[in-house]
């Protein structure tokens, strides 16, 4: 008798890797891993708050010339460069288009509560080491290692 | 499914284990990993070797693909690895053999102050330093450059800060490269790299970085420590730190940007992560120039801290730091790519040298070394972790007949950053090591517990292999006092 496979929840959650940190993301669609996944590259960093004075600032990136699991990766070095350069972070991303060969996401992008903000690691780079995307029963598994 | 390496091991000696080039296909030379018999046994656990026999694919490889006792698994090469590639014949040049943190180094600064004056003014220092050097996630440097004047920097390194009057000229013989690698090209860095690193030179950072207070504990060589200008029972300080976000995208942007490279050239690879090109090429000149304008970031960034750890020490001991012999020992790279000669089966032929969490290690007499070091050779500077030990060493002449030039780097992690948090659960490591006579600051919240001793195997044991095998011999040995982390 067939079972219907129940979708996964997104979710995202941290491992151990050596010297490092990874992110392991569930979705059940490609579309629904940015979510978590932006989540996982903030919580490894720290407990980041957003600064609720300041008003938050329209983001967009358009990703392509990669395979699905590299353009999640450049996403997140686009958040990282985010927080880097103009200490912001982004809430509730939405995914306009995860296809094969390109990733366009919307956001906005809110200031940092610097007093609020707990910071736990500096994360130099989203690396491609054991990057994938995975199909897995009821949706999509990413891999993510993150050099601290 | 295991991470364990189960290719082929042949012991060469009581310190060489090879990695046949038979073992897969595309290795051009065999893969050579300095390790004793209880080192083999730990580096067998992860898949650092399957990433020696790797890199032995690279083009023009010369030799053989090197892995240092304190290999752990990187991203592409392995840490502690070391290769050399000649560009007379296709040599290729990776960021991946770099590594991220381009010219991560380590410096040592000697003083005459005893560990009798400094035991009673330790917790003051260690505050003061806390205070004045910036560290930390997202932290500024407290000296700032315009565009201009990073792009000057990036160029002329060391000898640029020092004209703003940030160091002493002494300190320059006793950088590697004289805090200088030629051919930078801050042109070819990304405006993305300025912006992150922007205000981040003068600055520790975080993770494994530190700076520490250490008092010299045990003298191995003592003409060699004393030409060193290293005497037991002085007090020291290390500086561990890097390029900081500017070289972090340096090496992000140099990925992207060789995507399809490889395949352009005709390179096959057997990690995506080994992506290179060849050292003579647009591409490959491209990194190396931006590469280069990293490392001179780098070296400037620690001579800065130099600088706050010069006014902070004057200010706590109450004298000026040229009263208190705060000469530099000397300063290196471990996270770098750099154009060496070395003889080559009787031939002399400029290589490309990459040095992945591996210390340049020069013999006495290497034309590089400055006047004072002529006769003992190069210092190679050893961090060990914050409650037991680092070393210095000197460079052998086995070293320029066997590994480039090169030694290790630092003890090697053990335990993933979970597991040491796990570790220390219902501990306080903050106790812990001032009950070891440590007393350390860090600003991340789980910062000391991921980097307490545990976490890294026992320097010695890294530091006895290459002393056996010839390669650097032991000087002294530094205990730590005070450490200040990111």
């Amino acid at each position: 008798m067939m079972t219907k496979t129940q979708r996964v929840k997104p979710s995202y959650e941290l491992f151990d890797h050596t010297a490092d940190m990874g992110i392991r993301v569930t979705a059940p669609t490609m579309a629904e891993l940015v979510r978590p996944a932006s989540e996982g590259l903030y919580a490894v960093i720290g407990q980041l708050a957003p600064d609720a004075a300041e008003p938050a600032r329209p983001v967009n990136w358009r990703l392509t010339g990669a395979e699905p699991a590299v353009l999640l990766r450049d996403y997140l070095a686009e958040l990282l460069m985010l927080f880097e350069r103009d200490h912001r972070i982004v809430r509730e991303p939405v995914v306009a288009e995860f296809a094969p060969d390109r990733l366009a996401v919307e956001a906005q992008a809110f200031k940092l509560d610097q007093v609020r903000s707990v910071y736990q690691h500096e994360v130099k780079a989203v690396t491609y080491h054991a990057l994938e995307i995975a199909v897995i029963p009821g949706g999509y598994r990413a891999t993510i290692i993150v050099d601290i | 499914m295991g991470d364990e390496y189960t290719g082929p091991l042949e012991r060469v000696d009581a310190y060489r284990w090879r990695i046949p080039k038979s073992y897969k296909p595309g290795m051009r030379v065999d893969g050579i990993i300095y390790a004793d018999d209880r080192l083999i046994e730990h580096i067998k656990s992860d898949k650092s070797p399957e990433q020696v026999a790797n890199v032995a694919t690279l083009p023009g490889i010369v030799t053989a693909s090197l892995a240092m006792p304190d290999i752990h698994w990187g991203y592409g090469f392995c840490i502690g690895g070391v290769a050399a590639t000649d560009p007379e014949q296709g040599g290729v040049i990776s960021p991946g053999g770099v590594g991220y943190d381009i010219n991560c180094g380590v410096r040592l600064i000697r003083t005459n102050i005893t560990l009798k004056e400094a035991q009673p003014l330790m917790e003051k220092l260690v505050d003061r330093l806390f205070a004045n050097v910036p560290c930390g996630v997202g932290k500024g440097g407290r000296i700032k450059f315009k565009r201009a004047e990073l792009m000057k920097l990036m160029e002329e390194g060391v000898p640029y800060v020092l004209k703003r009057g940030l160091g002493w000229d002494s300190d320059l013989a006793a950088t590697e490269a004289n805090g200088c690698i030629k051919n930078a090209r801050p042109d070819y860095v990304t405006d993305h790299a300025y912006e992150r690193g922007n205000d981040q030179c003068g600055t520790l950072g975080s993770g494994n970085h530190f700076m520490e207070v250490q008092v010299i504990d045990h003298v191995d060589d003592a003409s060699t420590a004393a030409a060193l200008g290293l005497h037991e029972g002085n007090i020291t300080v290390m500086i561990h730190s890097g390029s900081r976000g500017l070289g972090y995208q340096v090496c992000e942007d140099a990925l992207k940007e060789l995507r399809g490279v490889p395949e352009k050239y005709g390179i096959s690879l057997p990690d995506k992560q080994l992506v290179c090109a060849p050292v003579r090429s647009p591409e490959g000149e491209r990194y190396l120039g931006a590469m280069r304008a990293a490392a001179n970031f780098a070296w400037c960034n620690r001579q800065i801290m130099t600088h706050l750890a010069r006014e902070t020490l004057a200010e706590v001991f109450g004298r000026p730091a040229e009263q208190l012999g705060m000469h530099l020992v000397y300063d290196v790279a471990h996270n770098i790519a750099k154009m060496e000669p070395y003889e080559v089966n009787g031939e002399r032929r400029m290589l490309c040298v990459h040095r992945k969490g591996a210390t340049r290690a020069f013999p006495p007499g290497h034309p590089e070394l400055p006047q004072q070091y002529q006769a003992v050779g190069q210092p190679v500077l050893v961090p060990g972790d914050m409650g037991r030990f680092s070393y210095v060493l000197v460079g052998r002449p086995e070293a320029m007949e066997q590994t480039f030039g090169s030694c290790c780097h630092g003890a090697g992690r053990q335990m993933s950053r979970g597991a040491a948090i796990r570790a220390s659960k219902g501990r306080s490591i903050a106790k812990e090591l001032l009950q070891r006579g440590v007393i350390a600051r860090a600003r991340g919240r789980t910062g000391l517990e991921e980097e307490q001793p545990d976490a890294y195997k026992d320097v010695i044991q890294v530091v006895d292999v290459l002393h056996n095998a010839g390669i650097s011999s032991r000087v002294a040995r530094l205990r730590p006092l005070g450490v200040i982390k990111g």
